[in-house]
């Protein structure tokens, strides 16, 4: 993909969430109603503004005076891959998250991260996953009394 | 002399032990942050504000605004050493920073780049000592439109004067509006595009919106372009020290120049980079023949002058947000946004009310300063180390502190999902050079700009006429017009005048 393409999706993509607002203002009033005006006025205003704004950005894309240059690919060779390592790991944690909690989720992703992307030792990868979400832990549950989630399952397994 | 009085007084209150204290945690913790990719002030502040719950506001701001200090003489090591400017107002230390450090100068460097902090961070702080009381006790006769054409003026200046696309910007702070106002509407209670879907009724977090935009969707950059976090080594010396003290006497002036630059722009939204940029400019101007060819090669004075306007912008930043409830930089709306949390209201009653709270504040920054000079002067080595550690290892662990700080601030679930999906927009929005300060100065300041503006109708019964009623609505909004259409006002006035000036760029 282009980054012109993708400066395209982007706004189009925009400009629909502009409509869906500027309609859910217009249901909700966004004109004069008893005393001052009604709750939908400020984002239909706001959603007018993004409207006009993504067709400008649209033409300008179409018309070549983007501010990005519209010829080159949008993510550039091999970059996509390290992106994806990141993001879809990163992800998994937080779906764990719901299952076993934020630490225990977070051990997990740490020694398969380290393991897996790093490729570093047993040794250095056990070191840094399972004693920093316990510091986590101990200074976030304990010290300043704020609780992380605990998923379906986190609480019965960290029950110090 | 009564700013003097308070000055005292806030002195006393920043002194005590426990706010010094901290004040020196927030410093060390914001020079890591500083130093770290994915990692900046704004986000090191968006993920300790649940811990300041714990704490009084006095303390809670000290630690914030300490972390600030410390993140900005963080940021510098990360550009000298690294080549990777950290912020978008480390730019310009590249050009000389890094080639001193290839040459074997990485101390004299880093050291010049603390002392210029240090010399903008002063004239800074003594701006915000001075001119605030003055500014809030002239703010203090502001009425809903005055508060909205203030913030009028503060968009159209992210518009017109920062960012690579006008449009873009302008886009983006509406869906920062938008994403403001999603959730119960605190006026008429109505729920407004929530469509019906539970977990849309709370609304946008702009603690969340800060981590995603910044932190994750800065650490999917890091990786998209590979970069290698291959530095020059350092070791500080006390000639490294007694140099920059004979360079500090030799270009005093741009020292000056530069941190008068950052003062001045700083106070305007979004001005820390166009500052640090126009004292790197002024700075090779203003040098010799001879002297202007070493600019970019290595030169001292291309490290003075852009840091001491970085610096000196993020202390001024700090001052439209304790008067007007303004901020002037992403880092200074997450404190805002922390005010808010804290049960205060920004604005100029601020002064009347929290005496202090805002004189502890700006004593602190006196001292934090100058504590966080002598921190990163005496650590500097060891600030780079944290760099040198692995990215494999690095990243992951940052998106787990990340994921702790969004989910703290409410103790919703969903809030780790909208971080992770707020990375993925920061990641579009850098790529595709949509404004993100301006977004996330809307999503903070929604509520207030909004019912600034609805109370302001309900006085006018309808009129939009009252926001141009003089004496101080009328200049702000006809400023705010000038400033916002500026791109496209800016070609006309050229061709009017037959020149062909030189494009004025946005930074």
């Amino acid at each position: 993909m282009t980054t012109k393409s993708a400066d395209i999706v982007v706004a189009v993509f925009l400009l629909c969430l502009g409509l869906v607002v500027g309609l859910d203002s217009f249901r909700l009033g966004s004109g004069w109603g008893m005393e001052g005006p009604k709750a939908g006025f400020f984002p239909f205003v706001m959603a007018v503004i993004a409207v006009a704004g993504c067709l400008v950005i649209i033409r300008q894309a179409m018309k070549g005076t983007s501010s990005v240059k519209g010829g080159k690919p949008f993510v550039p060779a091999g970059g996509m891959r390290p992106v994806l390592t990141v993001f879809i790991p990163a992800c998994g944690m937080v779906l764990l998250t719901e299952v076993v909690g934020l630490y225990l989720a977070a051990m997990i992703y740490l020694v398969t991260y380290i393991k897996i992307v790093g490729g570093y030792r047993w040794r250095t990868v056990l070191l840094v996953s399972i004693p920093i979400p316990l510091i986590f832990y101990w200074v976030f549950e304990k010290i300043f009394l704020i609780p992380m989630p605990a998923g379906m399952f986190g609480a019965q397994i960290l029950r110090f | 002399m009564d700013i003097l009085t308070n000055l005292m007084f806030g002195l006393k209150v920043a002194g005590e032990p426990y706010n010094l204290m901290v004040a020196a945690a927030g410093l060390i913790l914001g020079v890591v942050v500083g130093v770290l990719p994915g990692l900046g002030g704004a986000n090191g502040c968006a993920i300790l504000i649940p811990v300041t719950f714990v704490m009084p506001p006095v303390a809670a701001v000290i630690l914030l605004s300490s972390l600030y200090w410390g993140s900005l003489y963080g940021g510098c090591i990360c550009s000298i050493l690294f080549n990777i400017p950290g912020e978008p107002w480390a730019v310009a230390t590249t050009f000389d920073g890094y080639p001193m450090a290839k040459k074997g100068q990485a101390g004299r460097a880093l050291s010049a780049a603390f002392f210029a902090h240090f010399c903008g961070a002063v004239l800074g702080t003594i701006a915000l000592t001075f001119f605030s009381p003055l500014l809030a006790a002239f703010a203090l006769r502001f009425g809903p439109p005055e508060v909205f054409a203030v913030m009028l003026l503060t968009f159209s200046a992210f518009v017109g004067l920062v960012g690579k696309s006008p449009i873009k910007t302008l886009v983006a702070t509406a869906f920062g509006f938008i994403m403001a106002a999603v959730g119960i509407d605190i006026v008429s209670g109505e729920l407004r595009m929530t469509f019906g879907l539970t977990p849309l009724m709370g609304g946008f977090n702009f603690i969340v919106a800060v981590i995603g935009l910044f932190g994750i969707g800065e650490i999917l950059l890091t990786v998209e372009e590979g970069l290698k976090f291959e530095g020059v080594k350092v070791r500080m010396r006390w000639s490294d020290i007694t140099s920059t003290f004979r360079d500090m006497r030799r270009y005093w002036k741009t020292l000056l120049l530069g941190s008068f630059v950052g003062v001045w722009m700083g106070f305007k939204p979004g001005g820390a980079t166009p500052a640090s940029f126009m004292a790197y400019g002024f700075a090779k101007e203003g040098m010799p023949a001879e002297d202007r060819e070493q600019f970019g090669q290595g030169h001292i004075a291309g490290i003075f002058a852009p840091e001491a306007a970085a610096h000196g912008a993020g202390t001024s930043a700090m001052i439209p947000m304790i008067t007007l409830g303004i901020p002037g930089s992403p880092t200074a709306a997450v404190i805002l946004g922390g005010l808010m949390i804290w049960g205060l209201q920004p604005g100029p009653m601020l002064f009347v009310d929290k005496p202090d709270f805002v004189w502890g504040l700006i004593a602190s920054t006196w001292y934090g300063n100058l504590i966080g000079l002598l921190i990163v002067l005496a650590f500097a080595p060891a600030f780079a180390a944290v760099l040198r550690a692995p990215f494999a290892i690095l990243m992951p662990l940052l998106i787990f502190i990340c994921a702790i700080g969004a989910y703290a601030v409410n103790n919703r679930m969903i809030d780790i999902w909208y971080m992770m999906m707020f990375g993925v927009i920061g990641w579009l929005f850098k790529k595709l050079d949509y404004n993100m300060a301006p977004m996330l100065l809307a999503l903070v300041l929604g509520d207030m700009a909004e019912s600034a503006m609805r109370q302001s109708m309900i006085m006018s019964q309808g009129s939009l006429l009252i926001f141009f009623q003089p004496p101080i609505a009328l200049p702000l909004v006809i400023a705010a017009a000038i400033i916002g259409c500026w791109p496209w006002l800016a070609p006309m006035v050229r061709r009017w005048r037959g020149t062909e000036g030189k494009a004025s760029a946005g930074h």
